[in-house]
């Protein structure tokens, strides 16, 4: 008998030109939008990726992801205010905190789904909101926010925008390289199998709940990480970072997006902040035409914008191979 | 007593709202043997095999592999000690490629597992890996199939898929809930001729309907009754008891052609 080629599987040339692909799809956006734009599009994409390991690939639909990321937020702004003012030890602490939000929130969120685990995030934000805004107000600059200021590093000055755009994108490669690495990894099994099916799993002899925890540790960390990188923009940080009802943002993005892969984040986050960006500035009450775009999204394009493509692609093949 | 039997349940007893599904089991096996388990409708079948998984505990009672209590047990940690099953309804995941089935299976008892770096980080579709999974589903005959996505495969072919998958856990006992039910005559015969082979290598207990199928491949049957079980012996003694024939009056014909 025949063995199937299993080398072929999921091997298209995509597959190998990513990473370049993406950081040339920026740069060909990047006039177009100009450079603040750009780099703003670009942490979002770090945000929707880290929202989508988590909702995407295992099934879990967060709606209290506004936390994560107002956490590296947060922590940015206040350890370079009492700790240190280097921009690169900020966001490594930012990315701790990131972390160790997931450590501690993790064995309480995990152990719940659907509609349960969608309302505990949001829950722990609505408290994380409450304590930024309200309990600690002096430290965090309450309602006003604050601003935070970065020494110059002699090879890297984040005071230059080019210099913020090019360090962003590098960001942005590296998470998607990380997670790419992930998703293919029989981890990243794992975990798709956790969301098709996860008492199956456990009868494959896995502890679901480690892994878990381990993919919402993941999760929380790259939200904190596009947090911080949002300060390193801004320079300013207010509650909005952690406003519990800013949580729709991401999770239209990944439904635009296609929801299992890591390419669909990225073409969700830029075509969300497009609409949002320039919708918004056109036509006063945006928001009813992203939700028609939902509508689309979800009667036409089950699987967004990027399975659309995919499975045209694949159409496309099948016409010309036969 | 029990220190050579691989699987044992004293008073095994679990009640849903006032039903009791399994009522009482007293059952044990030797390793090495292949049991059969028939019965009506809702007599508790796979319940039976729920309580003996750790998908359910038992209201009551307890039970022991080879020899060590684990009522309370896990079921991932029973897949370790060698506890595998399938399921009634064939169970595989759809959504993924056909090998990718096998990729958690092969990998749990393997060199990658063990090594958390390697499990996080390699590529699930690298030679090595791919190459065990190509055996396991060899095994089976499905090979061809490996790069179709899962959801296109017959019914048929899904039951062997997660056959293989099942073997590829290294069962020490394992456990199979009408594998034959919803499979054509001759993938009935296919897929009985692999389970004649390895039953050698392994305890075996299947449940089935089709009496007639399995009777050439256990040495012992044992009937549920609305959770109780009612006989348990060689094949021919337990088709011939009265209180068996007349559970099953009129109700299967599997048993008048097989005895
Ligand atoms: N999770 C549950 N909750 C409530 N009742 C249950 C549950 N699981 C099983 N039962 C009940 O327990 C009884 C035994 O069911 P079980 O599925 O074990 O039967 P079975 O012998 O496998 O039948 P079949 O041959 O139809 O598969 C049935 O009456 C069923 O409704
Ligand atoms: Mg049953």
């Amino acid at each position: 008998m025949e063995r199937a080629d299993t080398r072929l599987i999921k091997r298209s040339i995509w597959q190998y030109l990513d990473v370049p692909i993406i950081a040339v799809a920026f740069l060909i956006i990047l006039p177009l939008l100009g450079i603040n734009r750009t780099t703003d599009f670009i942490i979002f994409c770090i945000f929707v990726l880290g929202f989508n390991i988590l909702y995407g690939f295992m099934g879990r639909l967060s709606f209290g992801h506004m936390l994560y990321l107002g956490t590296g937020a947060y922590t940015m702004t206040i350890f370079s205010e009492h700790i240190s003012q280097n921009p690169l030890l900020a966001i490594l602490a930012s990315i701790v905190a990131g972390a160790l939000i997931g450590v501690i929130l993790g064995p309480i969120i995990v152990r719940t789904t659907g509609a349960c685990f969608a309302l505990i995030n949001l829950a722990f934000c609505q408290v994380g909101f409450f304590l930024v805004l309200v309990a600690f107000s002096r430290q965090t600059g309450g309602e006003d926010g604050m601003s935070a200021n970065f020494s110059k590093l002699s090879f890297l000055n984040f005071g230059n925008k080019a210099v913020v755009f090019g360090f962003v994108l590098f960001c942005l490669l590296l998470t998607y390289y990380f997670l790419k690495k992930f998703t293919s990894s029989p981890f990243g099994v794992l975990i798709k199998s956790i969301k098709e099916n996860e008492t199956r799993v456990k009868f494959l002899g896995y502890n679901t709940f480690t892994y878990k925890w381990v993919t919402f540790i993941i999760s929380t960390t790259i939200s904190a990480f596009s947090g911080a990188l949002s300060i390193l923009n801004y320079g300013y940080v207010t509650p909005s970072f952690i406003d519990p009802t800013r949580a729709v943002e991401v999770i239209f993005a990944a439904l635009i997006g296609g929801s299992g892969s890591l390419y669909g984040s990225i073409i969700g986050g830029v075509v969300y902040m497009t609409i949002s960006n320039y919708l918004a500035s056109y036509i006063p009450r945006w928001e009813m035409f992203l939700g028609f775009a939902l509508l689309v999204v979800v009667f036409r394009l089950r699987t967004g914008v990027w399975g659309f493509i995919v499975g045209m692609f694949n159409k496309r093949q099948k016409v010309l191979e036969g | 007593m029990s220190a050579n039997s691989i699987i044992e349940t004293k008073k095994a007893t679990i009640q849903f709202n006032g039903l009791t599904a399994v009522d009482n089991v007293d059952f044990r096996m030797q390793a090495g043997e292949a049991v059969g388990i028939i019965g009506p409708n809702g007599a508790g079948k796979t319940t039976f095999f729920n309580l003996l998984t750790g998908l359910y505990l038992p209201t009551e009672g307890n039970i022991l592999f080879a020899g060590r209590d684990i009522t309370r047990v896990p079921p991932y940690k029973r897949v370790t000690l060698g506890i595998i099953r399938t399921f009634q309804l064939v169970s595989v995941f759809d959504s993924l490629p056909v090998i990718d089935n096998l990729a958690l299976s092969t990998i749990r008892f393997g060199e990658n597992y063990g090594s958390k770096w390697k499990f996080f980080f390699t590529d699930v579709h690298g030679e090595k890996i791919m190459k065990n999974c190509l055996d396991q589903l060899d095994v089976m005959g499905i090979s061809d199939k490996a790069d179709l996505m899962t959801s296109e495969l017959s019914y048929g072919d899904k039951r062997k898929l997660e056959i293989a998958v099942a073997l590829s856990l290294n069962p020490k006992i394992l456990l199979l809930d009408e594998p034959f039910a919803g499979l054509s005559d001759q993938e009935i015969t296919e897929v009985s001729v692999i389970i004649n082979k390895v039953k050698a290598t392994l305890s075996l207990v299947i449940i089935e309907h089709k009496i007639s199928r399995i009777v050439d491949i256990v040495k012992r049957l044992c009937v549920m009754h609305e959770g109780r079980l009612i006989a348990d012996g060689p094949p021919e003694q337990v088709l011939s008891d009265a209180t068996v024939r007349e559970v099953y009056w009129g109700k299967e014909e599997g048993l008048t052609c097989s005895v």
